[in-house]
């Protein structure tokens, strides 16, 4: 029975993590129609950031997180102007997927170049520290992260739902040709789009680094956990997210304790896969566009 | 085009990828008056109004607002100087509030400036809309979520107002309503262009009418003449 309760918070803790992670690949997805496969290279250079912001210059990782958004922000827009716009104006759904392909790839090994690909981790002082709950142990970084990446979660929402520039994206996710008429710039609309779901990224990148080790490579993984987190709650919407990200830590921490660690991503797609036949458009639906 | 048009259309060229949609359109608003464009399906009008809106540009042709030059600007750029387009189909954000949607329209400086002003005066307009403020826009019946789309184009304060289809789908009595409310605007000094199929009664409220073939204007005249007009009698009125 502890075992099950250990193995559900543990769940619950990670899933919490997955879905700070995929909300930004939500947001792009959501408003501009994009699969967004540079989502993994923002959440692992937030990773990298931290990780010289504490060996270098000896900041704390929750501190860095600020500063990381930012530049992450700026990276972010310059990313989707420069990159993103031009192939999204050609009308072609194909060419903007393999342009953020493209600069995936550019980006994993420039991090390679500079990092090297060893794994690397982010240890700060209060790690390894477990609270005891019971007969139940819950691993402090991982409580911090959580709770971290919920905070986060309701900065983005209250931002999207209370500020008028969230206002302005959900109208141009609703209806681009309306929102325009009301005289909205649809591209600097998207643009900033792309620059707050990046800089979401990086700070769950962060947090990632504090939990987990990584490498440039890890970047795939973030993004395809993503995908699988918005496909299985719900494509658009920061509740699917959520919802997506604790059902897929759950799984995965279920699976690892209970058949091995061999079957999680096997299990996590097989979800995919029967998300996909059962109910496509994910539990939730879609809360910014309607169903296409 | 004379000194006192509010908007002037010149040679006007636009299309989708190469197809011109439009060639070669002229036509001119004098302020404060209602101006319609008839014509069949895919005879231009829609494109002919997003031009003028600034949502697709031009690719001939000068467009005249006050005045100045503004062929080729952007849609901010239009309403900034006061251009609205009600478009056609009515595109409101269908889930966001009535508020959130009517809040959308007041985003240029001016209509930010007067938000509290304009806000109470669209809820005296449409007492349903300010019963309903805080209900999802998509979830209202077809005419007020038209009612919601005039709505927002009148909160970024508009100085001409285009509507493009605004009967379109709608219930007989609603569009009875709808061309009532279109002169109410007009009353109130909004100069009004309005593109219609419901060619009867758009005509009867049209100070000044332009029926166009093929993207091009082939007929004109104020609204009682057109009516009485063989060609429009056998091609719009079934007569």
């Amino acid at each position: 029975m502890t075992a099950l309760v250990q193995t559900l918070v543990n769940g619950l803790l990670y899933g919490g993590i997955l879905s700070i992670a995929a909300v930004g690949f939500s947001l792009i997805f959501g408003v501009m129609s994009v699969i967004n496969l540079t989502h993994g290279i923002f959440v692992i250079g937030g990773a990298y950031g931290a990780l010289v912001a504490w060996s270098v210059l000896g900041i704390d990782p929750l501190l860095s997180i600020p500063p990381l958004m930012l530049v992450a922000f700026a990276l972010g827009w310059g990313c989707q102007r420069l990159v993103i716009q031009p192939a999204v104006e050609r009308g072609n759904p194909v060419a903007a997927l393999l342009v953020t392909f493209g600069f995936t790839l550019i980006a994993v090994n420039l991090l390679t170049v500079t990092f090297s690909s060893s794994v690397r981790s982010i240890s700060p002082s209060y790690s390894f520290i477990n609270l005891r709950v019971g007969d139940i142990s819950i691993d402090l970084v991982r409580l911090v992260a959580f709770a971290c990446g919920l905070a986060l979660i309701a900065i983005l929402g209250s931002f999207l739902r209370f500020s008028r520039w969230g206002r302005v994206i959900r109208a141009t996710a609703l209806s681009e040709l309306g929102a325009r008429l009301c005289g909205v710039d649809a591209r600097a609309v998207y643009a900033l789009t792309f620059a707050v779901a990046s800089a979401f990224a990086a700070a769950s990148g962060v947090l990632i680094g504090m939990m987990l080790p990584f490498t440039p490579a890890e970047e795939v993984t973030w993004t395809v956990y993503a995908f699988i987190v918005v496909t299985l709650g719900g494509v658009g919407s920061l509740g699917g997210a959520m919802l997506g990200g604790l059902l897929l830590g759950l799984v995965s921490t279920l699976t690892q304790t209970y058949l091995g660690a061999v079957y999680t991503n096997m299990v996590m797609f097989l979800i995919l896969l029967v998300t996909l036949l059962v109910r496509p458009n994910g539990i939730l639906g879609s809360a910014f566009k309607a169903s296409r | 085009m004379t000194a006192t048009d509010l908007l002037s259309v010149q040679g006007l060229a636009a299309g989708y990828g190469g197809a011109l949609a439009v060639r070669g359109l002229d036509f001119t608003v004098a302020p404060g008056t209602i101006v319609v464009l008839v014509g069949a399906n895919g005879a231009g009008k829609t494109t002919t109004v997003q031009v003028i809106a600034g949502a697709i540009r031009p690719s001939g042709g000068t467009i005249r607002f006050d005045g100045e030059t503004v062929s080729g600007l952007d849609c901010p750029a239009m309403v900034g100087r006061g251009i609205t387009l009600v478009p056609e189909g009515r595109l409101i954000f269908a889930r966001m509030t009535v508020e959130e949607n009517l809040l959308m329209g007041a985003l240029n400086r001016r209509a930010a400036a007067n938000l509290a002003r304009n806000l109470d005066r669209v809820f005296t307009l449409f007492p349903r809309l300010a019963q309903r403020r805080g209900q999802l826009g998509g979830s209202m019946s077809g005419g007020e979520q038209q009612m919601l789309a005039i709505a927002r184009g009148l909160m970024a304060e508009p100085r001409l107002m285009i509507l493009d289809e605004p009967s379109l789908g709608l219930a007989p009595k609603v569009v009875a309503e709808t061309f009532g409310l279109i002169r109410q605007l007009n009353a109130a000094g909004i100069t009004i262009l309005l593109v219609e199929q419901n060619v009867r009664q758009s005509l009867q409220l049209a100070d000044r009418a332009f029926v166009i073939e093929k993207g091009r204007v082939v007929l004109s005249g104020d609204g009682p003449t057109l009516l009485d007009d063989p060609f429009v009698k056998t091609a719009f009125l079934g007569l």
